[in-house]
């Protein structure tokens, strides 16, 4: 056994890191470390890491990809969360890409991934339904095929920073008489300046609104804007599933929001000190701190075996722990602001003028929007089913 | 970096599992633990000839000198079978301690008979309703010919109606020590019973009991204690994650068979997801203990890490997660998981034990929480900050 980085994982880690820290703006860093991060952030940040090959580092490397081994993808992942830089567009870089990549045709590929990757189209995702949501394949929306046109009509929800979509990929049924569901799904490429389309959006818990509905009244999607081959979309969608599963556990996340949250603590007074001395609150963290040992300790126990070339199927414990992690977290900031997380920033210059900490007023606002990350990405209650089904066989 | 075990490793486990498995068909922890011995001595025996009485002891004095990895593997396979003879207990910690602290005179003394398998020693330091951080209350006594006595109360003691030798904690004035003292030495008083986990244990009073001190006269003993202690508790966690492994397979085999409404527990979602659960955090608890461990290696080749910290936390998340398996397998299981005829009830009062050993999770837990790392960003690797 080894608990050291090689003298080249280092080097590798440094290079990123040089990047992460110097080249990414610190407003940038700091706002995403908030929860603040503007399109704006997201698209710049990007754009710098494209710039230095950083953007899409598991895709092929015809196209961008840096066959990394698994303990740099790790380090990458893991260095991303720690210095708060924002992730690269999941549904670009994570999501769309990589299907382009494998089953698109060579004019999709020249058209659409050097643009994917630099951010110059921001892709949506369009998946899931009000009445499909862990059950995707019920979804309804259909596309009929009218000569060189397929012919969309439907609706589509949780559109995640929808409102800010060039494209959208969209799951939908393009033929209704299929025997099994999950047969007789396209895999379609929208262009949203597409007459019929509609976006509501959609406010949550939090107040904040990073979540749209769309609704297609027939729109018309060319037929070269489908990917692969008809009524094959739902294969493309599982070949989602099995990509890119680093950094899902978010210890690089978690560890930062732990550790400004301890230095915070310090600075925190209570009736007999501050909060870094109260044995609650110091039991809590414990406990997160040790949780977090262990998770990035799993990580490294995948990360061991897949450069053994093993496929681990670990990523349900992962992604359940990982997230149940950090919203524990985001309940101890909340609990250390206490009050000062019940007056929210006003919007504009008004925020500025508050007395209280930052971190502290948006805490509260924060921890309701983390709820998301136990139902999101299959909810915690569907990976405990696929943990019991493929590996404990019940 | 590698969390992994390497081609030596895997062969020892695979020898230890597939040795100690022919000795533990399912229900035999119970006859075990029910013998004289308190253990299997047929399996004793074999784990002697394949030379793991001798794993933590040098060459020098008939063992192989092996690391915490090798411990861990050899552990975790005797807990996988809830194998009840005590390699910990009995040989590893005392030969620990003995290295530790002993001369070169007692190390040659005491150590090739541990290594044979000939014998096992009892570490005594718990007391009654003294913590276990605190220093002893016994107390070593000179008399006028220059040989030292004991007076005082242990409790409990593992497996020490069996031991040959035990390694008493005990002050002299200021100075605590461990004392050396032969098991049937005049003046000691037992009483013997069953510990939580159906083990052997005694109380074992000291009245004027004669002892020599392990190592050389002067020498505070506490930090080498808590030292042997540390490595202890990170090597009971690599047996813990072998039981519970076992305790969710009973599980789930459990739920795959037992029917109820004319059907199989396993067409219950509420239970079916409760073994997720159990199987999420056995899994994060082997990662803690696997990395508790390289942690362990590390310091052997000098790293400096703080080994009683370290060992706390990996303890409290072990135990607790031991804690909570041994609670669900139980209720999952119904009625018949409180019997002594289920095999779940074994490996659940066992883990349950396992918590409460070196001072407990409590304690554990009270000292992580008061120490410095407690507040400290947390980095699996060491040169990673």
């Amino acid at each position: 056994m080894d608990l050291e980085l090689s003298p080249e994982d280092i080097e590798f880690r440094d290079g990123v890191r040089e990047v992460f820290t110097r080249e990414i703006p610190e407003d940038i860093r700091r706002r995403n470390a908030l929860s603040r991060t503007t399109r704006d952030d997201i698209v710049a940040s990007q754009r710098i890491l494209n710039s230095h090959g950083l953007a899409v580092p598991h895709w092929p490397v015809d196209w961008g990809g840096k066959r990394w081994t698994p303990t740099q993808s790790h380090i990458y992942a893991s260095e991303l969360q720690r210095n708060s830089v924002p992730q690269p567009l999941a549904f670009n870089v994570s999501m769309v890409g990589p299907i382009i990549a494998e089953f698109g045709s060579e004019e999709q590929k020249r058209q659409f991934l050097p643009a994917t990757a630099n951010l110059d189209i921001w892709w949506s995702q369009g998946f899931s339904e009000p009445e499909a949501g862990s059950d995707l394949a019920s979804l309804r929306t259909t596309a009929r095929r009218e000569g060189d046109v397929y012919v969309l009509n439907g609706q589509k929800t949780w559109t995640t920073l929808g409102q800010y979509g060039d494209w959208m990929f969209v799951l939908a049924r393009t033929d209704p008489d299929a025997p099994r569901k999950q047969q007789g799904l396209s895999f379609l490429l929208l262009d949203m300046t597409t007459p019929g389309i509609e976006r509501r959006p959609i406010t949550l818990i939090d107040g904040s609104e990073e979540v749209n509905e769309f609704f297609f009244d027939n729109v018309r999607v060319p037929v070269e804007n489908l990917v692969g081959e008809e009524n094959k979309g739902w294969s493309y969608a599982k070949f989602l599933l099995g990509n890119e599963r680093n950094g899902i556990a978010q210890v690089g996340t978690s560890r930062r929001v732990f550790a400004d949250l301890a230095e915070a603590a310090a600075g925190i007074p209570t009736e007999n000190g501050t909060l870094a001395d109260d044995p609650q609150f110091r039991t809590s963290m414990h406990g997160a701190r040790t949780t977090l040992l262990a998770l990035e300790a799993t990580q490294l126990r995948v990360t061991g075996a897949s450069e053994n070339g093993q496929a681990s199927p670990v990523s349900s414990l992962l992604k359940m722990e990982g997230t149940k992690a950090l919203q524990e977290l985001s309940k101890l900031r909340m609990r250390a602001a206490g009050d000062d997380g019940m007056l929210l920033p006003p919007d504009g210059d008004a925020a500025e003028s508050l007395h209280s900490d930052e971190a502290a007023t948006i805490a509260a606002a924060q921890y309701l929007n983390q709820r998301k990350l136990s139902i999101f990405g299959g909810s915690n209650e569907i990976q405990r089913g696929v943990i019991a089904k493929t590996i404990l066989g019940l | 970096m590698n969390l992994e075990f390497n081609e030596d490793q895997k062969l020892l486990f695979e020898t230890v599992d597939a040795a100690v498995g022919r000795g533990y068909p399912a229900g035999a922890r119970g006859e075990a633990t029910s013998t004289e011995r308190g253990w299997n001595d047929d399996v004793w025996n074999t784990l002697a000839e394949l030379g793991l009485t001798g794993l933590t002891i040098d060459g020098d004095h008939g063992g192989v000198g092996a690391g915490p990895v090798e411990v861990y593997a050899t552990l975790e396979a005797m807990g996988k079978h809830a194998a009840a003879e005590p390699l910990l207990d009995g040989v590893f910690l005392p030969s620990w301690l003995i290295a530790a602290l002993g001369t070169g005179e007692q190390a040659k003394q005491l150590l090739p008979a541990l290594a044979e398998g000939a014998t096992t020693i009892a570490v005594a330091h718990a007391e009654p309703g003294r913590p276990w951080g605190s220093a002893p209350s016994v107390a070593a006594a000179h008399s006028g010919d220059g040989s030292v006595v004991l007076s005082g109360v242990k409790s409990p003691v593992r497996h020490a109606d069996q031991a040959s030798t035990l390694l008493v904690t005990a002050v002299d004035g200021d100075t605590a020590g461990v004392y050396v003292v032969e098991a049937a030495a005049a003046g000691i008083t037992r009483t013997d019973g069953r510990s939580a986990d159906w083990s052997r244990a005694s109380q074992v009073e000291f009245a004027g009991t004669p002892a020599t001190l392990l190592g050389a006269t002067g020498t505070d003993a506490t930090a080498a204690l808590q030292a042997a202690v540390a490595r202890a508790r990170v090597a009971v966690l690599a047996e813990a994650v072998g039981l519970m492994e076992s305790t969710l397979g009973h599980t789930v085999e459990y739920l795959k068979n037992r029917k109820q409404f004319g059907v199989p527990l396993a067409t219950f979602q509420a239970l079916v997801h409760r073994a997720s659960d159990m199987y999420a955090r056995v899994e994060l608890a082997r990662s803690m203990a696997l990395w508790a461990t390289a942690t362990v290696e590390a310091i052997d080749g000098g790293a400096d890490v703080d080994l009683p910290a370290i060992a706390d936390d990996a303890f409290v998340f072990v135990g607790d997660t031991a804690t909570a398996v041994a609670e669900e397998a139980v209720q999952l299981h119904g009625g018949i998981g409180m019997t002594y005829e289920a095999e779940v009830a074994h490996h659940a009062a066992r883990l349950t034990a396992i918590a409460e050993s070196f001072g407990g999770l409590a304690a554990a837990r009270r000292r992580a929480v008061a120490a410095e790392s407690a507040l400290r960003a947390p980095s699996a690797l060491l040169n990673n900050a």
